[in-house]
């Protein structure tokens, strides 16, 4: 058994050798259609990953934000800010109210093209630090910025400090003003990997925010749920959006599914025209080949072996198409993603696989072999079907 | 193997007009015999092989193999004949290039399900047999025309085939190597107890076949 799949796939690789230059342009067009898919699918599935990352923040709390802020998942990126009285205000008119947490929350665009960050800057009151981060801890040798420090500190992410060589003790320049890196967050979230963390007032001063917020986060009395606290504060308080978790995520909801539907689009594209293609090679391929299909039937092979020669040649194309694909796709998924967010290759090349996920790449090759395969089906179907009389008759 | 004909009739349609290729061949072939048909081209020669051979279906008419009537075989059964119990050889030789002088040999004996020891041992008999020891392992673009008919042979004779179809044999061949490819069909015939139908011009096969038929317009006439 293993000894016939053996021979049969030794002479399919010699049929599809013999054709070298016709087998290469099939096999390179499989693999650009597949690198961009992968290319897609991961630059695609690293945003969709992070947005749904930052739904894991502030989970059972309320966050508050200016009416008509844009807002993915708890964090505002669209233009409205709140004074920051705002959170304090919140505790006093709403009873069911625990803890009012301000905060400011900046995308720095500098040095990334168009509008994705390189990086996050945080702002929150000195000793709240957990209402971010959560259990995150520091690096060793790591502190959390102090109140009555004299100096501007900041907590960096991992990422940041990986690319600029940043540990505790290290000294950066943001804007004019020397920060003081007191912290390195041992994390492998994404979002949190690119975020520098200070007290509120040091972002108010270094951005300009003027006494200036873009959220709160409020922590509802114990057995008082979030709809209702949303809705109470949506009461007392003109001109706020007070959001639950389920309404953050359903804000990004449509967000998500439209890289999702753009994606798959795009993706099914793509397959469909690998699939012509493998097709329109493969028909040439038999075409030329009638008479070793006519000799075959004449000498007893069954149709099925003649299905399956050339179903197992597709296929193959699809296999070498695919591996060369996920790669150069993989490599041109960090290519773009350094390029967009300005931080080096060489950082990304130690998690390609954060990039590219290896169930991407297995869900793409295993995609890629399958359509590779069903191209194969009606070229087979006609190598099979092959009137023997005729093609053989044509040379007498 | 017997194979009997009655009426053997096979049409084609080109265009408008229908031509009848085959005419109404009444033909009876005993075990062991060497049979010669000659003809014209367009005779119909290679029709009527490919009739007897199960690779195309009469329009009327019926080929009895051994008794039974092949109209009444399935296709797989029609396939299992042609593989285990007929052996071809082409004018044109049809090896497939991809493969060498023992694989196109071992061929036939894999899609029977043979070991694999055994398809080796064989093929390497066989091609030996054919005066090509030497050549196991080349491709078919690699071998002279005549070497090429003779891994044709040894391909047809792979499975012990009770009856080989050869269509013009010599066709292709430089008169030397075409004697040789008649000398080895004569042996097979004589030494294997092999059937040999072949569809020839060649005089030489004529002169040594113990039936010669032959055809014109498709109606075929048993001469001795």
């Amino acid at each position: 058994m293993e000894d016939k799949a053996t021979r049969t796939i030794t002479m399919c690789l010699r049929n599809l050798f013999r054709r070298r230059t016709r087998t290469f342009l099939c096999v390179f067009g499989i693999a650009l259609a597949t690198m961009l898919i992968v290319t897609i699918g991961a630059t695609t599935s690293r945003y969709i990953s992070i947005i749904k990352e930052m739904h894991t923040y502030f989970s059972g709390k309320v966050v508050v934000v200016t009416k008509g802020a844009i807002v993915i998942e708890a964090f505002p990126i669209g233009i409205g800010n709140l004074p920051q009285t705002m959170a304090e205000k919140v505790k006093q008119n709403v009873h069911e109210v625990k803890n009012a947490v301000p905060m400011l929350f900046i995308y720095n665009l500098e040095g990334a093209v168009e509008a994705l960050p390189t990086n996050f800057t945080i702002g929150i009151p000195c000793g709240n630090w957990s209402v971010l981060v959560g259990p995150t801890p520091l690096k060793p040798g790591g502190h959390w910025p102090s109140a009555d420090s004299s100096e501007n500190e900041v907590v960096v992410g991992f990422s940041l400090s990986d690319q600029y060589n940043l540990t505790a003790g290290s000294k950066i320049r943001i804007r004019g003003y020397d920060l003081a890196v007191v912290g390195v967050l041992d994390t492998s979230s994404a979002f949190l990997s690119r975020s520098m963390i200070m007290s509120l007032e040091l972002v108010q001063e270094i951005y300009g925010y003027n006494m200036l917020i873009n959220l709160v986060v409020v922590e509802p009395m114990e057995g008082v749920r979030e709809e209702e606290l949303a809705d109470r504060i949506e009461e007392k308080i003109e001109n706020i959006k007070a959001l639950t978790e389920e309404e953050r995520t359903e804000l990004s909801q449509p967000l998500i599914s439209n890289i999702e539907t753009w994606t798959l689009g795009i993706r099914t594209a793509l397959f469909i025209l690998s699939m012509i293609f493998v097709t329109t090679v493969a028909m040439i391929n038999i075409s030329e080949r009638r008479r070793d299909f006519a000799t075959l039937d004449a000498i007893g092979a069954p149709k099925s072996f003649i299905f399956k020669m050339v179903i197992t040649e597709t296929g193959l194309m699809g296999l070498f198409g695919g591996v060369a694909g996920i790669l150069l796709g993989s490599v041109a998924a960090i290519l773009l993603a350094s390029f967009y967010t300005g931080i080096p290759i060489s950082l990304f090349f130690p998690g390609i696989f954060d990039i590219t996920p290896p169930y991407l790449m297995l869900q793409i090759l295993v995609s890629t072999i399958a359509v590779s395969c069903i191209a194969g089906v009606i070229p087979s179907i006609a190598a099979a079907r092959m009137n023997i009389t005729e093609v053989l008759r044509a040379e007498y | 193997m017997r194979i009997k004909t009655e009426d053997l009739t096979r049409k084609f349609r080109v265009g408008s007009s229908e031509i009848t290729a085959v005419n109404r061949v009444n033909l009876e072939v005993n075990e062991a015999k060497f049979i010669a048909i000659v003809g014209p081209s367009g005779s119909g020669k290679s029709t009527l092989l490919s009739l007897i051979g199960l690779n195309d279906h009469p329009t009327y008419g019926k080929i009895f193999i051994d008794d039974t009537d092949a109209s009444l075989l399935s296709g797989r059964e029609r396939r299992k004949i042609r593989l285990s119990r007929i052996g071809f050889v082409f004018q044109t030789f049809n090896l497939l290039p991809t493969l060498t002088a023992l694989e196109n040999v071992e061929l036939p004996m894999a899609l029977a399900g043979k070991p694999q020891k055994e398809q080796r041992e064989k093929a390497v008999r066989l091609l030996k047999n054919v005066g090509l020891g030497d050549r196991l392992s080349h491709r078919p673009r690699e071998l002279s025309i005549g070497e090429m008919q003779r891994v044709a042979i040894a391909r047809a004779l792979a499975n012990d085939p009770e009856v080989i179809i050869a269509d013009e044999p010599t066709g292709e061949l430089d008169s030397k190597t075409a004697k040789e490819i008649i000398g080895l069909l004569f042996d097979i015939n004589r030494k294997l107890k092999t059937t040999v139908i072949v569809a020839t011009h060649d005089e030489k096969i004529v002169e040594v076949a113990d039936t010669l038929c032959t055809i014109g317009d498709g109606k075929l006439k048993v001469e001795h």
